[in-house]
């Protein structure tokens, strides 16, 4: 013990000391803050295991072990002060924290970051204080062709597949046997959803990650391949640059209405069919159904891109969703038995775990709401015993589509008739594309598409590797689909005479108004 | 411009009304929403308010003779003086485009999502039934106040009731922001804001709670509420601590009926 | 029979290698001193070691041309004795005891995705080199909860160097890309610690006198104590025995 102080004693002055980032921190007022706004999650004492914790994946940080995952330090250092008021002012998007920025003040805040590092004897001793490190500027022409090229060379070489897969989605062979520190499972982020990355989705966020590591997580940090001159800093931003290629330019908007456009040829069957460009794509997140027995706190599916087109008689839905398997896989039962177990729900045990398949719902009221206002509808969560709702359901194994009526969660009756529904899996992504006519037989029970009105539409997704079956599953609430009619010409006769009339008026006006001032101007000479 | 110049407009009568047009739109669009408890205000209301102004500023102007006429002056300017030919021409094109492209926007009409017209305080129902017992509402009180030596019992218990239930939608902060609130439409209820528990009695939120969506009456939207039944979890123990820890952590004070009186069941008077 | 054999060559492939790492451990100070020795028994069934898939990594596979890679949890030897038990000086050495000076690198080898030596020390401010043979990615994360942890990236040939700063047993040593890949590293401020090899018999050399606390530390059946006194350059045997559970 002695010894191990004069070997801390010895190194000390070896280990630079960074300035105060911050003005002082009250440490007795960030707990009362602490105790009022954080204990819910991260618990009394700071061990990230208060009420809701259970409930959470991630779970909520620990803060005994001085573990950070979002930092600027090196691999296994503190964070800094900025980086914890970063964590803090900003939150974690993907995770169940929020940005306090806004939510506290700037002082509590504050104190509060200084209150949750006297759980760790790390922060006392200061020896163990850390700098940023040096991180250099991003590099311009991050996304031409070239540079995006050489991202993805290095994304390769230095193996990113391993686990976060070929095209980014998670789904790399070692994915299925990651743990955090804790021992809890933990997902290979999904590079094509940038916005739910834990330190920021842009391309310096990326780079920083790549430098530091992301601490009690199996992301390592890569800086030593640039110390060993494996590559260069430039590379590093490459790859960085090509990581954040792979998702939107910004964050998707949830927008109420999809519009399907309609088009001349046959509306497309194929989830790869090229008349898709043609259509834009909504984006719809999904939430664990946590409203009915069995809740689900862990959804895997984070939401449903949806694309419509119609050719007058026929809907075609296109939807693709980002999923790490193409369920059931028996490579993935173990982490499925580790996410039962770590996430609680109502059951008195966890479930065990069983290769459930892959599933998507999509869901209609059986008929399109009338009346005064024309809102009423279904229950969102598949209707109830005596209001039901139709329902076009997916399911990876058997691979098959069916349309029926669901009553409650419980509940689903298969109607007569075969659903068209055509999917692929495509390295971690499923694309599904359901058609069905405009018009059918069974007006009670099937809702007839009538273009040019809002009809309410809502989605479902199940996760079989993350255990997801019956009511553990992503859910939505109403949002509506539109089959848009071509603009027909006669919508421009009247902008057009609207225009004429006004620019003929306009000109008397102004010839008139002249006469009146060549008639005063007479008048006075 | 220079300083005499800006002063002449600032008296001019025709500068002075596009000015009170031009703040009033500002108010109206930008400021208004800033205001606690408000909301972005509807184009339709806009255009309303911008044609009471305008109605307001032209009986101004034309109240009196002179002024009349010098409002009129830079009008009549652009219309004919031979030197402002460009101005004159510039705003006829513009004029009659803008025309077109409203008129356009009028014909080509485009689904839109009905209007979602939901009551967010509905009148709750004078007694319900808990778990087969029958709960009066009117008049009730939340029991757990009775006692206030145990309050900080009570308390503790409603904190993990919330984290352990109401967390994933209502949030960190109690303000409807939780981490599954972006799934759901209408967005879970707010309780940082003055417009929710701060109107109502416990009563009536304890009726909410326990109900859910599925308990609302029609004008409150029940098909969409992802509110659940909380009867299903919870004790109605469980339930009265964790509107306890509601009222607390955000500080607000539940109504009360001596304040509300009997008749509107509970809800906040001026509200809805 | 033939698996065996497999295993008892891997276990002495293994402890050549543990002994190779210790051996490179800066010797005590004090030469002559006591020392304590003695054997780590076994009792019990043998408990039979998942064997490891290395399928994902076909040069490594191709490493394993006898018989399939298993799990090092317990290294039970020939002789019924147990390899891989960290024993070392918990207690009793002088307040005035001052600890040699760290040198040259402790190498931790990753080769045929097998850390190599599976269990080992090292010294308080001493460079442990972690070494890449494989050429294919590694990532090496330590976990220590006293030290600092850290998690390298490791996609090539290569040799990365790291220090602890603080007394430590265990560090568990781990790569994220094979979940097989398991190593334990106790980090000590003085150099009285040995790793029971093929045989099961370990050393410790070089004591000042005194009464000692010894612990013998197995990954999978915990920890035992023993007490231990020496005097002058007296040669004190501990055994100790693990029973299967």
């Amino acid at each position: 013990m002695i010894d191990g102080l004069l070997v801390l004693a010895l190194l000390a002055p070896l280990v630079p000391r960074p300035p105060s980032l911050v003005p002082l921190q009250d440490t007795t007022k960030g707990k009362a803050v602490y105790v009022k706004w954080c204990a819910g999650c991260h618990g009394d004492g700071g061990a990230g295991d208060g009420p809701s914790a259970a409930h959470m994946l991630p779970r909520p940080r620990n803060f005994t072990g001085a573990i950070y995952k979002i930092r600027s330090t090196a691999s296994g250092q503190l964070p800094t002060d900025a980086d914890l008021m970063r964590a803090i002012d900003e939150g974690l998007p993907g995770s169940a924290m929020p940005a306090w920025k806004g939510r506290l003040s700037d002082g509590e805040r504050r104190d509060v970051a200084g209150y949750i590092k006297t759980f760790s004897a790390f922060f006392a001793d200061t020896s163990q204080h850390a700098a940023a490190l040096k991180f250099s500027g991003e590099p311009g022409g991050g996304t031409g062709a070239a540079a995006l090229k050489t991202g993805r060379q290095f994304y390769d070489s230095i193996g990113c597949r391993k686990c976060h897969g070929d095209q980014g989605r998670g789904d790399g062979p070692s994915a299925p046997t990651l743990k955090d520190d804790a021992g809890f499972p933990i997902f290979a982020a999904d590079l094509h959803q940038s916005w739910r990355f834990r330190g920021g989705g842009s391309a310096a966020d990326i780079y920083h990650r790549l430098r530091t590591g992301l601490d009690g997580t199996p992301m390592p940090s890569f800086s030593d391949l640039i110390d060993q001159k494996f590559l260069t800093d430039e590379q590093l931003w490459r790859l960085a640059q090509y990581v954040r290629s792979l998702s939107p330019p910004d964050p998707p908007e949830v927008r109420d209405v999809i519009h399907a456009p309609q088009i001349a040829g046959p509306a497309p069957v194929s989830p790869d069919d090229s008349a898709w460009a043609r259509a834009d794509r909504y984006w719809f997140p999904l939430v664990g159904q946590v409203v009915r027995k069995a809740r689900w706190f862990a959804p895997a599916v984070t939401g449903v891109w949806v694309q419509a087109l119609h050719d007058g008689h026929t809907l075609a839905l296109r939807l693709s969703w980002d999923d790490r398997t193409q369920s059931p896989d028996s490579a993935w039962l173990g982490f499925e038995q580790r996410v039962l177990e770590t996430v609680a729900g109502d059951d008195s045990g966890p479930p065990k775990a069983e290769p459930w398949p892959d599933q998507l719902a999509v869901q209609f009221p059986r008929r399109l709401p009338e009346g005064s206002g024309g809102m009423e509808r279904p229950y969102f969560l598949m209707g109830s015993e005596t209001d039901p709702v139709y329902q076009w359901r997916w399911t990876s194994r058997p691979r098959k589509s069916v349309a029926g009526l669901a009553r409650g969660i419980e509940r689903f009756d298969t109607l007569p008739g075969a659903l068209a529904g055509q999917a692929s899996f495509d390295h971690g992504e499923w694309r599904l594309v359901f058609t069905r006519a405009l018009a059918t037989p069974d007006t009670a029970n099937e809702v007839q598409l009538e273009a040019g009105r809002a009809i309410p539409v809502a989605f479902f997704g199940w996760d079989g590797s993350s255990g997801e079956h019956g009511s553990r599953m992503a859910v939505s609430t109403w949002y509506f689909l539109a089959l848009d009619r071509p603009t027909p010409p006669g919508v421009f006769i009247s902008p057009v005479l609207a225009m004429l009339v006004t620019l003929g008026l306009g000109l008397v006006v102004v010839r008139r108004a002249r006469r009146r001032g060549t008639a005063r101007a007479g008048r006075q000479r | 411009m220079t300083a005499p110049a800006l002063r002449r407009s600032a008296t001019h009568p025709f500068w002075q009304a596009v000015g009170i047009l031009v703040i009033a739109y500002i108010v109206v669009v930008w400021v208004v929403p800033l205001l606690p408890g408000s909301a972005i205000v509807p184009k339709s209301v806009v255009l309303q308010y911008m044609v009471t102004v305008l109605v307001g500023v032209l009986i101004y102007v034309s109240d009196n003779e002179e002024r009349w006429a010098r409002f009129k002056e830079p009008i009549e300017a652009v219309l004919a003086e031979p030197r402002l030919r460009v101005v004159r021409a510039v705003l006829l094109v513009v004029v009659t485009a803008l025309v077109g492209l409203v008129a356009y926007g009028q014909v080509a009409t485009t689904v839109a999502a009905p209007p979602n017209l939901r009551s967010i305080h509905p009148a709750p129902p004078a007694e319900i039934t808990f778990r087969g017992r029958s709960i009066t509402l009117t008049g009730l009180e939340n029991p757990l106040r009775a006692h206030p030596e145990s309050l900080a019992l009570y308390l503790a218990e409603g904190k993990g009731v919330y984290y352990r239930n109401c967390l994933p939608c209502h949030g960190d902060h109690l303000d409807g922001q939780g981490h599954f609130a972006s799934g759901f439409n209408p967005l879970p209820a707010n309780f940082q804001d003055n417009g929710t528990i701060a109107q109502l009695t416990e009563s009536f939120v304890f009726w909410r709670v326990a109900k859910g969506g599925p308990g609302l009456p029609r004008e409150g939207t029940p098909w969409n509420s992802a509110m659940p039944k909380w009867e299903d979890f919870l004790t109605e123990r469980e339930i009265w601590s964790v509107i306890l820890f509601l009222y607390d952590q955000t500080g607000w004070t539940p109504r009360t009926w001596e304040k509300t009186g009997t008749g509107d069941g509970g809800r906040g008077t001026g509200h809805d | 029979m033939g698996k065996l054999g497999a295993v008892a060559a891997t276990g002495v492939a293994v402890l050549v290698l543990a002994l190779g790492g210790w051996m490179r451990a800066p010797l005590p100070a004090a030469q002559g001193g006591g020392t304590i020795s003695g054997k780590v028994k076994f009792t019990g069934a043998k408990p039979a070691m998942p064997k490891i898939d290395m399928s994902e990594e076909p040069k490594c596979k191709a490493k394993y041309t006898a018989a399939p890679p298993t799990d090092e949890a317990v290294v039970v030897n020939a002789n019924g004795t147990l390899a891989n038990v960290f024993v070392y000086v918990k207690s009793g050495l002088p307040a005035s005891y001052k600890a040699p000076a760290p040198a040259g690198p402790v190498t931790l080898d990753q080769d045929g995705c097998r850390y190599h030596p599976h269990v080992f020390g090292i010294l308080v401010g001493q460079n442990l080199a972690i070494k890449n043979s494989d050429g294919i990615l590694h990532n090496i994360k330590a976990k220590g909860t006293k030290n600092r942890p850290f998690n390298i990236s490791q996609p090539t040939t290569m040799t990365s160097e790291r220090t602890f700063t603080a007394p430590e047993v265990m560090v568990p040593l781990e790569c994220n890309v094979h979940g097989w890949m398991h190593a334990w590293l106790g980090v000590l401020p003085h150099p009285f610690f040995a790793v029971s090899g093929t045989d099961g018999s370990f050393t410790i050399k070089g004591l000042p006198p005194g009464t000692y606390t010894i612990e013998a530390w197995q990954e999978k059946y915990g920890a035992q104590t023993a007490t231990v006194t020496v005097a002058g350059s007296e040669t004190k045997t501990a055994d100790f025995g693990f029973a299967a559970k």
